[in-house]
């Protein structure tokens, strides 16, 4: 469970907000909505640990982040996976010229992340989250590529939507306890908004805890807003419904005749 | 929870990019160990020197060969001595006719006028005017010996400039060891500006950034040790193939089987220590220099 007591953060021009309330409980989703520049990656980046609050404090089960041990962030940081709203970044991308990365790079990082996972199991859920992601090689944008293996396939060459998609597959190779992730249903594109919501709601019946940053909620998601307004600073919080049923492994798996169409840059 | 898979941190990110790091590293390290090894066995000009410079004690013409004999197996007993051989006064007339030809009539007055000797070298680590002196000690009093050779007054000089061009030597590894520190620097700096967002990645997602530096250190600290190794291993086989091709090599550098010696054994262990913690070393002031510069 991460919670959040009377949180603050200051921006350039001063208070960015002050006095945030939350509580998120494990296998929820959680969608953080609010108007741009309001600060809604600032609150990602607190509850995640990358930054630490000018006010308040947050509680990972049971422990504070910022005022309890030493190594309580970064042993939160190898629990939580992070999809950033521009990722990977040009610089990640192609550090120097002729250096291009791929998605192979990109899993293999989150690898060294994970700890010890046999090559041919590392590969197996490789293939499995780039095809629940959409991104086996016969489902890709047309001509934007050779086609082939995803693995190959250079992150500067993605567009937008599946740069998004990447993150979270690369994310997701961890089996993170708590995800985090920033615009990534604007990102992915409408094509994968219902998709994506779908996923989420696995990954909660999974036991794990879902956190989004969105300017607005999806149109098609069955979401119910919660929380005090009072203590929610500009943002609106929204808990998407999470079926009681057991999931079905099949139902994550995407399919090509799942699409509607390609989905653009 | 990250710390098994991310021992070989670099390699793990650019195996390629390493290997040819590492095959570079390889090259100045074998230059590095062959220069070195050059040095243990020679000990810098000393080998050289202690091949040619020989002290002399003269006997007296009533001195018997099986004396003379005993004299030179009393001498190589001495610490600092490296051989002492005999030379009766047949073969000191032989050595003599052979230098000076067309002197044979001198012989012809009064038989061989010639004594016997005792030729002295010292042990190239011993070279030094002390060791000289405690010869010079040991011989003169003996009543078998005449007088006692030993360079006179030019054996200080030629000791001192053997002093300074062992000094240029070892100056010169430590240059050359030096500069090739200042390039496994480079070297780590720019493959760590080159992962930095690898790293930012790593870092982000809970694992620390101090360990992952000292794992590089560590990782780099092994791969210096065993490619000093290698390199040892190399340099003296080439000092082998250069004994057997060239005779020069034996009184220059000296035989190859003494790297076995003892001293030489500590000496080789001494670099790869070394060679291991300069690299461990040079990878953490690389990470530094590479972190600073991104601020």
């Amino acid at each position: 469970m991460i919670e959040a007591f009377r949180l603050g953060a200051l921006g350039r021009d001063g208070t960015l907000w002050d006095g945030v309330d939350l509580s998120f409980g494990d296998g929820e989703v959680w969608l953080v909505s609010g108007p741009p520049s309001c600060g809604k990656s600032v609150l990602l980046r607190i509850l995640r640990g990358d930054r630490r609050p000018d006010a308040g404090d947050v509680v990972v089960g049971g422990e504070s982040l910022f005022r309890g041990a030493r190594d309580a962030v970064a042993s939160f940081r190898a629990s939580a996976g992070m999809v950033p709203e521009s990722f990977p970044s040009g610089a990640f991308a192609a550090p120097r010229p002729g250096m291009a990365r791929t998605v192979r790079d990109l899993f293999r990082l989150s690898a060294l992340v994970a700890g010890p996972i046999a090559a041919t199991e590392r590969q197996r859920r490789e293939e499995e989250l780039l095809a629940l992601v959409g991104l086996s090689a016969p489902d890709s944008e047309a001509g934007t590529r050779p086609c082939g293996d995803a693995h190959a396939w250079e992150l500067s060459s993605l567009s937008l939507s599946e740069r998004a998609r990447v993150a979270l597959a690369v994310e997701l190779l961890r089996n993170p306890k708590y995800l985090f992730a920033d615009m990534l249903v604007a990102n992915a594109g409408k094509d994968w908004t219902d998709k994506l919501g779908a996923l989420f709601r696995a990954l909660a019946r999974e036991g794990r805890t879902i956190v989004l940053a969105e300017r607005a909620v999806p149109d098609r998601w069955q979401v119910a807003r919660t929380g005090d307004p009072a203590a929610s600073g500009p943002f609106s919080f929204y808990r998407l419904g999470v079926p009681a049923p057991e999931p079905k492994r099949s139902d994550l798996e995407w399919r090509p005749d799942d699409a509607g169409g390609k989905e653009g840059a | 929870m990250s710390v098994p898979s991310s021992w070989w941190i670099d390699w793990k990110l650019s195996p390629g990019a390493l290997t040819r790091e590492t095959a570079g590293r390889l090259v100045l390290f074998l230059l590095l160990g062959l220069f070195f090894l050059a040095l243990v066995l020679s000990g810098g000009g000393n080998r050289f020197l202690s091949g040619q410079w020989t002290i002399t004690a003269v006997l007296r013409f009533s001195v018997p060969e099986a004396e003379g004999r005993g004299i030179a197996a009393k001498v190589s007993g001495l610490a600092v001595v490296g051989s002492a051989v005999y030379k009766s006064p047949e073969e000191a007339w032989k050595e003599f006719t052979a230098a000076y030809p067309g002197l044979d009539s001198l012989r012809a007055a009064g038989g061989n006028p010639l004594p016997g000797y005792v030729e002295i070298r010292l042990r190239p680590d011993r070279l030094s005017e002390k060791a000289v002196a405690s010869v010079d000690a040991a011989l003169r009093p003996l009543p078998q010996v005449e007088e006692v050779l030993t360079g006179g007054k030019w054996a200080p000089r030629i000791l001192r400039v053997k002093r300074w061009v062992n000094a240029v030597f070892w100056a010169g590894f430590g240059l050359l060891g030096a500069a090739f520190v200042a390039i496994f620097i480079v070297q780590e700096k720019v493959r760590t500006l080159l992962h930095a967002a690898d790293f930012a990645f790593l870092t982000e997602r809970g694992v620390s950034s101090r360990g992952m530096a000292l794992r590089r250190a560590a990782a780099a600290s092994l791969c210096g040790a065993g490619l000093a190794l290698v390199s040892i291993g190399a340099a003296a086989g080439t000092c082998f193939l250069l004994d057997a091709r060239y005779s020069f090599f034996r009184t220059v550098v000296g035989p190859p089987l003494e790297i076995m010696a003892p001293d030489a054994i500590v000496l080789l262990v001494v670099f790869l220590i070394a060679a291991a913690l300069l690299s461990g070393a040079a990878s953490l002031i690389g990470w530094r220099a590479a972190l600073s510069s991104r601020r």
